[in-house]
C-alpha cells in the first residue's frame, strides 16, 4: 500500500513537471520582416576596424550579452526565461543575412527583442556592434 | 548677507540665458551657412562620461534621451562607528526614493522623498555643453537645481523660546550647481562643479549660505565595472559666514568635506553602485551644509544606489 501511494507521489511529480515544462518551452521566433530602408542600410564601420574590438564589444556585453551570451550563442543567464528562443550568432544561417537587416533586428528590435536606439545613441557605435557581430561567425 | 544670495541667484540665472542665447545664435547662423556653403560634418557627441546621471549622491554630466524615465533608490546605512550595529546597517539609515523625466535629451526634471527631515525634493538639469568626439567641444557643462522642501512638523521651527515666528519659506533650502566633466578615454571619466547652497531658515549659530567646489570620477575597468570617486569640499568664506565658532564651545561645526568611494555595477537598464561615504544627507545642500563626519578619521558608512531606466 506505502509503495503504492510513493509510486503514485512519484508519477503525479513527474507529470507536474513535464506539464511545467511543456508550458515553458521556448518557442522559435517567426521571420523578420525587415523595412526596404533598412535592408539596403551599409554598414559604415568595415571589418578589422579598431572600434570593433573595443566599442562595439564594450556595447555588445553591456546591452545584449545577458541574453546572447558572450559568444553569440544565445546562452546569456536571461535567456532561459524568455518566452522566444535567442537567435545563435556564429551559425551561416544568420550570418547570412545583411548589415542593414542585422542592424534592424539588434536596434529597432519587435516584441521581446528591445529597441535599443535610445540606449546606443550613436549610429557608428550601433555597426560597431553588428561588426563584433560579424566576429561571432563560426 | 540676503543681497549676496540675491546677486548669485540672478548671475547664475544670467549666466544660463546668456549660453542658451549664443546656443540658440550659433544653431542659426550653422543653418544659413547650410543653406549656401556645402553640407558641414555633423559632430558627434561623446558617449556619456558616466553610466548614470547620479554618482553616490552627486549629480553627473548625464543626461538619459528624452521620454526616459529613471527610478532611483538611494540608501545609507548608519555610521560604522563601533557600536553594535553590524558596521552600521542595524544603525539609523537614510533612505531616498526619486524619478527623473528626461523632456528632451538636454532637460531632465526630478522629484524625490528622503526619510530624514523628510525632506521633498525638485530638481532640474540642464545640459549646456556636449563634449564631441572631434574635441571641437572638449567639455560637457551642465546646470543642475535642487529645491528642497523640509516636510516636517512646523513645530519643528518654533520649538524655542524666542524662535522667529514660523513662515512656510522656512521649510525651502537651494543647491545650485555649474558642471564640467570629460570623458578622456573609454576608462576614464572626470567632473568638477561648484556649487551655490541656501538655507532659507537656520539656528541662529549656523550658516545660510555655502559656496562648494566638488569633483567626481570614474575608472572603467571592464565593459560593466567601475571605480568611482567624489568629492564635496564646502568653502570657508568669510564674507558669506554667519556663524563664529567660539560662540559656543559645545556649537557642532558642520564643515567637513563629503568623501565617496565605491564601485559602480551598470547594465543596459540598471546602475548598482556601493561605497563609503561621509555624510548621510543624500541631497547635496544636506551634505554640504550638515556634515561633521570626517572621511578619514573613520566617519563613514555604506551606502549603495540602484537605478532602472525605461524608455518611452
Amino acid at each position: 500500500m506505502k509503495n503504492s501511494i510513493k509510486l503514485i507521489a512519484i508519477i503525479c511529480t513527474a507529470i507536474v513537471f513535464v506539464t511545467a515544462n511543456m508550458a515553458m518551452a521556448q518557442k522559435a521566433g517567426g521571420p523578420w520582416t525587415v523595412p526596404a530602408k533598412y535592408k539596403s542600410m551599409k554598414t559604415t564601420v568595415k571589418a578589422g576596424d579598431a572600434s570593433i574590438n573595443t566599442v562595439g564589444k564594450e556595447t555588445y556585453n553591456k546591452h545584449c550579452k545577458s541574453c546572447h551570451g558572450a559568444k553569440g550563442l544565445g546562452d546569456g543567464p536571461k535567456a532561459a526565461n524568455l518566452k522566444t528562443s535567442t537567435s545563435n550568432f556564429s551559425t551561416a544561417k544568420f550570418q547570412a543575412y545583411s548589415d542593414g537587416e542585422i542592424y534592424y533586428m539588434s536596434f529597432i528590435g519587435r516584441d521581446e527583442m528591445p529597441n535599443f536606439e535610445k540606449k546606443i545613441l550613436d549610429e557608428a557605435d550601433r555597426w560597431a556592434v553588428v561588426g563584433y557581430i560579424r566576429t561571432m561567425k563560426k | 548677507m540676503k543681497n549676496i544670495y540675491i546677486t548669485l541667484r540672478i548671475s547664475a540665472l544670467m549666466i544660463l540665458t546668456l549660453l542658451l542665447i549664443k546656443s540658440n545664435a550659433i544653431a542659426q547662423e550653422e543653418v544659413a551657412q547650410d543653406s549656401t556653403v556645402q553640407e558641414a560634418p555633423v559632430e558627434r557627441p561623446v558617449r556619456p562620461a558616466f553610466e548614470s546621471g547620479l554618482l553616490f549622491d552627486a549629480t553627473t554630466t548625464t543626461v538619459s534621451p528624452s521620454k526616459t524615465l529613471e527610478f532611483i533608490l538611494q540608501h545609507r546605512f548608519g555610521y560604522i562607528d563601533g557600536a553594535n550595529d553590524f558596521f552600521g546597517i542595524w544603525g539609523a539609515s537614510n533612505i531616498r526614493v526619486g524619478l527623473n523625466y528626461s523632456i528632451t535629451d538636454k532637460f531632465t526634471i526630478s522629484a524625490g522623498t528622503t526619510k530624514m527631515k523628510r525632506l521633498q525634493d525638485f530638481q532640474m538639469k540642464y545640459k549646456v555643453l556636449e563634449q564631441t568626439r572631434s574635441n571641437s567641444i572638449p567639455v560637457t557643462v551642465v546646470v543642475h537645481e535642487v529645491i528642497g522642501f523640509d516636510a516636517r512638523d512646523a513645530s519643528t521651527w518654533d520649538q524655542n523660546e524666542g524662535s522667529p515666528e514660523y513662515k512656510f519659506s522656512n521649510r525651502m533650502s537651494y543647491f545650485t550647481e555649474l558642471i564640467v566633466s570629460r570623458r578622456f578615454d573609454d576608462h576614464l571619466s572626470l567632473q568638477v562643479g561648484g556649487a551655490f547652497t541656501h538655507y532659507n531658515c537656520v539656528d541662529s549659530v549656523y550658516d545660510h549660505d555655502r559656496i562648494s567646489l566638488s569633483f567626481a570620477g570614474r575608472y572603467k575597468f571592464s565593459p560593466q565595472g567601475s571605480f568611482i570617486v567624489a568629492g564635496d569640499f564646502p568653502l570657508d568664506i568669510t564674507g558669506i559666514k554667519d556663524y563664529k565658532k567660539d560662540a559656543d564651545i559645545n556649537t557642532i561645526i558642520y564643515d567637513k568635506p563629503n568623501i565617496s568611494v565605491g564601485v559602480e555595477i551598470s547594465t543596459s537598464t540598471h546602475a548598482f553602485q556601493i561605497y563609503l561615504a561621509s555624510a548621510q544627507g543624500i541631497l547635496p545642500q544636506e551634505d554640504i551644509m550638515w556634515n561633521n563626519h570626517d572621511f578619514f578619521k573613520g566617519g563613514f558608512m555604506i551606502g549603495f544606489n540602484l537605478t532602472r531606466l525605461w524608455n518611452f
